[in-house]
């Protein structure tokens, strides 16, 4: 079980996606804001994050997603979860991110969603 | 193959360690028979049990004492730390709306708890602090 923390990270039309790898705790959190932080800092406003492959989180690497997402929304922007595993679907329900933040089921579907085709 | 399993670690204090807790629980379930879809949730408790629990943890014995008890029904997490404890009434209920714009956005974790989980109750005083949760997996 290889849960080592990574991601890789591309822009398409001016969209931030981000993929993430493995455990998404402190270091990975900050790891994520880190990336963020480089594309928010030129205008980027439109980020995705795909955990497609990060099944295991906690709720402090999430944190880092809140302050990434308050972010974003000062600046008129939007956060697009994709991928999410139920549980941790139900976690970040709870949390209740999800009302500042969206949920599509793949990355193409969140592009759409900040094109307007969706 | 045995009804009832059970598991029982003393976790160090150092990164990661709570990977460690969340194999043995896919073991378990995995022994039992369990999909993985079903352990989920317990995976996120456990997570979020052993982080609280490094957190607070004191520096006489810095370990961590994790115990599971499955069934093909349910699984008892148990987790103890020998911290200095804290009123578990004084934590006060996050709230997302409160975060947006605060400084510290954690402090998720016994909400979490309580909510994923089917009975949750935590015991804290000088000499530490227990928690113990029960999820069902049917």
């Amino acid at each position: 079980m290889n849960q080592e923390f990574s991601l890789t990270s591309e822009t398409r039309n001016n969209c931030l996606i981000i993929a993430t790898s493995g455990y998404l705790n402190n270091v990975g959190g900050e790891t994520i804001a880190k990336e963020f932080s480089k594309h928010f800092e030129v205008g980027t406003k439109e980020v995705v994050i795909n955990l497609a492959q990060s099944k295991v989180v906690n709720s402090i690497g999430m944190s880092f997603l809140i302050d990434i997402i308050d972010q974003l929304n000062n600046a008129n922007g939007k956060l697009i979860f994709t991928n999410v595993d139920p549980a941790v679907d139900k976690m970040l329900s709870i949390m209740g991110i999800f009302n500042f933040a969206g949920k599509e089921n793949s990355v193409e579907d969140a592009l759409k969603v900040f094109s307007g085709q969706k | 193959m045995k009804d009832t399993v059970t598991m029982k670690m003393a976790l160090p204090r150092i990164p990661n360690i709570e990977l460690v807790a969340i194999e043995g629980l896919e073991r378990l379930a995995h022994h039992l028979g369990i999909s993985d879809e079903k352990i989920g949730e317990a995976k996120i408790l456990v997570t979020e049990a052993v982080i609280n629990a490094l957190e607070h943890t004191g520096k006489r014995d810095s370990t961590v004492r994790v115990e599971f008890t499955m069934t093909t029904k349910e699984i008892i997490i148990f987790v103890r730390d020998y911290g200095k404890g804290f009123e578990p009434t004084s934590v006060e209920e996050p709230d997302i709306q409160a975060k947006m714009g605060a400084t510290r956005k954690r402090g998720w974790g016994l909400k979490l708890m309580k909510s994923m989980s089917d009975d949750f109750h935590i015991q804290s005083n000088k000499n530490g602090t227990t928690i113990t949760i029960t999820k069902r997996l049917t």
